[in-house]
């Protein structure tokens, strides 16, 4: 343990006798405060915190995973170019506990400076907070959206019912021998999924599509002040002039309606004139839910305000469970865990490859991470003929490929205000770390041990 | 875990560089069967190019043997317990740049596990006996090469290591530092370690081996004491103080009685010798200096073990010390006119020991009586090394020799 302790002590002093680090630190410090000052986002306090939080959130990360990338890859690809590791591997070390005492340091490195910049924009976000010159109205909205850690709910299509569905419908046209022709068996499958979910979908004028959500558990039912929010997107099939939908809502438990039943729970109507394909989102008292945690969700095209056929997307309901500092902690641990990541990678690949090499494949593996959901999706839309050779090649390589996007952004659950919650990181953290980073860092060992490190000198 | 009574064993010790296609391209090491005895200095020699390094690599584990393979201290180096006993001085400075000279030591410290007490003390004596005490605080990468090469050697030192290994360890060094090094190196045997030397300085290996093996284009050409190889047993050195005119006569006719001529010379002193003098001078007056100061002698901390020599010479010392290792731990500069100098081996006793070596053959041995008296004359009191260095008389190559100080106290 005192020699990986030794080597983590030393990694960290190169690290910062290194340049790179002091100007990456310093940088950071000059630039967020001016991010925070110039930044505006759609001029509401919201927009502001949400752009500002978004961009530095989104740098600190960026700047720290190449440093990252830069010091793993240089570290240990140095000590074996300039023979530094002469000295240290003919001490009472195992080859193991350098490469761990390396990835201890660059750790450490990471942990701190995480640390000071993490604290830095949370300071920020509270200035601007405090210092913004808003009207009242602006600053509830801000505080209930972004200043909140909230649980949503989604909605999501009966994937399974709609295939069924589309087969029973392509069985019956193969009865009626009424299936087009020139088309393959996918295509029209396909076509007819389609089909089938848009029908799922649609809400024509005068109709009314329902929503039940269970188990929504706010974290203090008996504040009477208590909201849960519903996030939804409206879609067109034929786009009004004016961009605008009317929309009438009812929320709460609908359930009292069908039974006929006296009413306990209250089931307000909401009505709001939206614009298209943007996410909207309006809050409502959290007395709307039932004691069994059911809430039901009613909307309705009304003819007398819209002509055209709406498609409601991603409707869901959010309600809070913790506050602001938990989540950012949060956000803040998972950009660690990316951090991890790299420096695993960085110093495996230099156990055997030099640092021009190793660099480039980590900026490689980080860029790729960045677009994980687009290339696994560009790969995977292939055609079938190519899709057995690609199950055994590029899929299992793909697989490796850490995933920096998507659910594991933490940017976006900070700007929407949405939970991260610790199963999540856990779980992303055994992911990436656990699993992905040990087998790539039990490879970078058995071929360090197996290695000469030195060269053929005659 | 010492099952052999080797410190250093290689079996039929093989190293071939294969080209990129696979095929053997530079045979470096060819079936090399190395052995080291313990408490001993193997001078390890040949040009450019032989393999030695090669094999001191092989040793290290830093590459692995194409064929046969290699014992240190009963055990490979990849083992930390057989790494925790050793010292390791590569042929060029590999410490890192950017840590100050105090910091590299506590590195190392660190690695080997020692004490924080333990490794603090250890480093500011390691770096008081390099003389590098007052330069602790500045980065390696500002230091001249002899510089980096002392902060090598006190690396090579902080676990106390059983076996030292030690690749071209004067290249760089001034004179002083490399007449310091050597002298170190035989106190180290003296306390019970074993050195391997590896160089082509073929005066340092002279001066200090007890063993030498030659090594050239990978196998081992020649291999066995220094006094084995290179004493002139059909001749005859004697040193004494000024003789008379009448005196040299009588010996002349001593001579020719067995039908042997005589050359009588004043000694000359060796440039080392006087270079270290002018310096030592220097340093007298106060001249200041950016560079590497004079280091102190050996430090307490480098155990002191049972020595097991054989030889006249330890008989020679045990009849004038049968107390011989309290007398060291007391006073650890050995303050050591010839007498004790050449129980060490040491370069320039050579005199000495041929004439104890061959008590049976020669017939002049009485002369050698003088230096059990100085011995017991020399004072107990620690001085410094230079002192020693500038009070020690030379050989040189005359038959009868006339220290020209011998008696000379301290002058520091």
């Amino acid at each position: 343990m005192h020699s990986i302790w030794a080597v983590a002590r030393n990694t960290l002093s190169q690290a910062l006798r290194m340049k790179i680090a002091v100007v990456i630190i310093l940088l950071m410090l000059v630039l967020l405060p001016i991010m925070g000052r110039i930044m505006v986002g759609d001029g509401t306090l919201l927009g502001k915190l949400q752009t500002f939080t978004s961009y530095s959130l989104g740098l600190i990360s960026f700047l720290l995973c190449v440093l990252t990338i830069a010091i793993a890859a240089f570290t240990l690809s140095n000590d074996l170019k300039r023979k530094h590791i002469y000295l240290v591997l003919t001490k009472p070390i195992r080859r193991a506990e350098l490469l761990a005492g390396k990835l201890l340091g660059i750790v450490l490195l990471d942990a701190m400076l995480l640390a000071v910049f993490g604290v830095a924009v949370f300071v920020l976000i509270l200035l601007i907070w405090r210092y913004a010159d808003v009207p009242a109205e602006q600053r509830l909205k801000t505080q209930a959206e972004f200043f909140t850690s909230r649980v949503a709910i989604k909605t999501e299509l009966d994937k399974a019912q709609l295939t069924r569905r589309a087969q029973e419908r392509y069985d019956k046209l193969k009865e009626q021998d009424q299936l087009p022709e020139g088309m393959s068996f996918a295509s029209i499958l396909g076509e007819l999924y389609g089909q089938e979910s848009m029908k799922e979908q649609k809400v024509d004028p005068g109709q009314v599509k329902e929503w039940s959500f269970e188990n929504v558990r706010i974290k203090n039912p008996q504040d009477p002040n208590a909201v849960i929010f519903v996030r939804y997107k409206l879609q067109a099939v034929s786009e009004p002039p004016d961009q605008k939908i009317f929309s009438r809502w009812r929320v709460g438990d609908l359930r009292q309606f069908e039974v006929g039943a006296q009413i306990k729970t209250p089931v307000p109507p909401v009505d709001r004139t939206d614009t298209v394909r943007a996410a909207q989102e309006f809050a409502i008292s959290a007395s709307v839910i039932a004691p069994d945690g059911h809430l039901g969700l009613a909307f309705y095209n009304d003819p007398t305000l819209n002509q055209t056929t709406v498609i409601p997307q991603d409707v869901e309901v959010l309600y809070k469970t913790g506050g602001f500092a938990g989540n950012y902690l949060r956000a803040i641990l998972l950009i660690f865990v990316r951090l991890i990541f790299l420096a695993v990678v960085g110093v495996s690949l230099s156990t055997w490859l030099s640092f021009p090499v190793t660099i480039l494949i980590c900026l490689v593996v980080f860029f790729a991470g960045l677009t994980n959901g687009f290339i696994v999706d560009a790969i995977g839309s292939l055609q079938t003929a190519v899709g057995i050779i690609y199950s055994f090649t590029v899929k299992p390589l793909l697989w490796l490929l850490p995933q920096f996007d998507g659910v594991y952004n933490p940017g976006s659950y900070i700007v929407e205000g949405r939970t991260l919650g610790w199963t999540f990181l856990a779980a992303a953290a055994s992911l990436t770390l656990a699993i992905k980073a040990m087998l790539m860092l039990l490879l970078g060992i058995v071929i360090f041990n197996r290695r000469e490190v030195a060269k053929a000198v005659v | 875990m010492q099952n052999s009574q080797y410190v250093i064993e290689t079996i039929s010790l093989t190293k071939v560089f294969p080209d990129w296609w696979g095929r053997a391209k530079v045979i470096a090491v060819e079936d090399l069967n190395l052995q080291v005895r313990p408490n001993e200095i193997y001078g390890f020699l040949g040009p450019n190019g032989s393999g030695k390094t090669t094999t001191i690599k092989m040793l290290l584990n830093l590459l692995h043997p194409t064929k046969g393979a290699a014992f240190v201290l009963g055990g490979t180096v990849g083992d930390p317990k057989i790494s925790a006993r050793i010292g390791y001085l590569p042929e060029e400075s590999y410490l890192y740049k950017y840590l100050t000279a105090r910091e590299t030591l506590h590195f190392y410290g660190r690695i080997f596990g020692l004490p924080a007490s333990v490794r603090k003390a250890r480093v500011e004596t390691l770096l008081e006996m390099v003389g590098l005490s007052g330069m602790g605080n500045r980065q390696i990468g500002t230091f001249s090469k002899g510089m980096a090469r002392r902060i090598g050697l006190a690396q090579a030192l902080i676990n106390d290591p059983d076996l030292l290994i030690l690749d071209e360890p004067t290249s760089g060094m001034d004179p002083l530092g490399t007449r310091q090094m050597k002298d170190l190196f035989v106190e180290l045997a003296q306390r019970g370690k074993t050195v391997l030397l590896c160089s082509h300085l073929l005066a340092d290996v002279e001066d200090i081996c007890d063993r030498i093996g030659i090594l050239y284009g990978g196998r081992m050409q020649v291999e066995g004491t220094v006094r084995q190889l290179l004493q002139h047993r059909d001749e005859t050195q004697i040193r004494t103080k000024k003789l008379s005119e009448p005196a040299l006569e009588r010996i002349r006719q001593i001579a020719a009685a067995e039908g042997k001529s005589l050359e009588v010379e004043n000694p000359m002193d060796k440039l080392e010798s006087f270079f270290v003098r002018i310096i030592a001078k220097a340093r007298q007056e106060n001249q200041r200096t950016s560079g590497a100061e004079v280091g102190t002698g050996i430090q307490g901390f480098l155990a002191d073990k049972p020595v097991t020599r054989s030889g006249v010479l330890d008989q020679l010392v045990s009849v004038k010390l049968p107390d011989g290792s309290d007398v060291e731990q007391a006073a650890p500069v050995m303050e050591t006119p010839q007498a004790v100098s050449a129980a060490h081996e040491s370069p320039d006793q050579n005199v000495l020991s041929r004439l104890v070596e061959k008590p049976q053959e020669v017939t002049t041995e009485s002369v050698s009586t003088p230096a059990p008296a100085q011995m017991q004359e020399a004072p107990p009191v620690k001085k410094s090394i230079l002192d020693e260095l500038v009070n020690r008389p030379d050989g040189g190559q005359t038959q009868i020799t006339r220290p020209q100080k011998p008696e000379e106290p301290d002058h520091a």
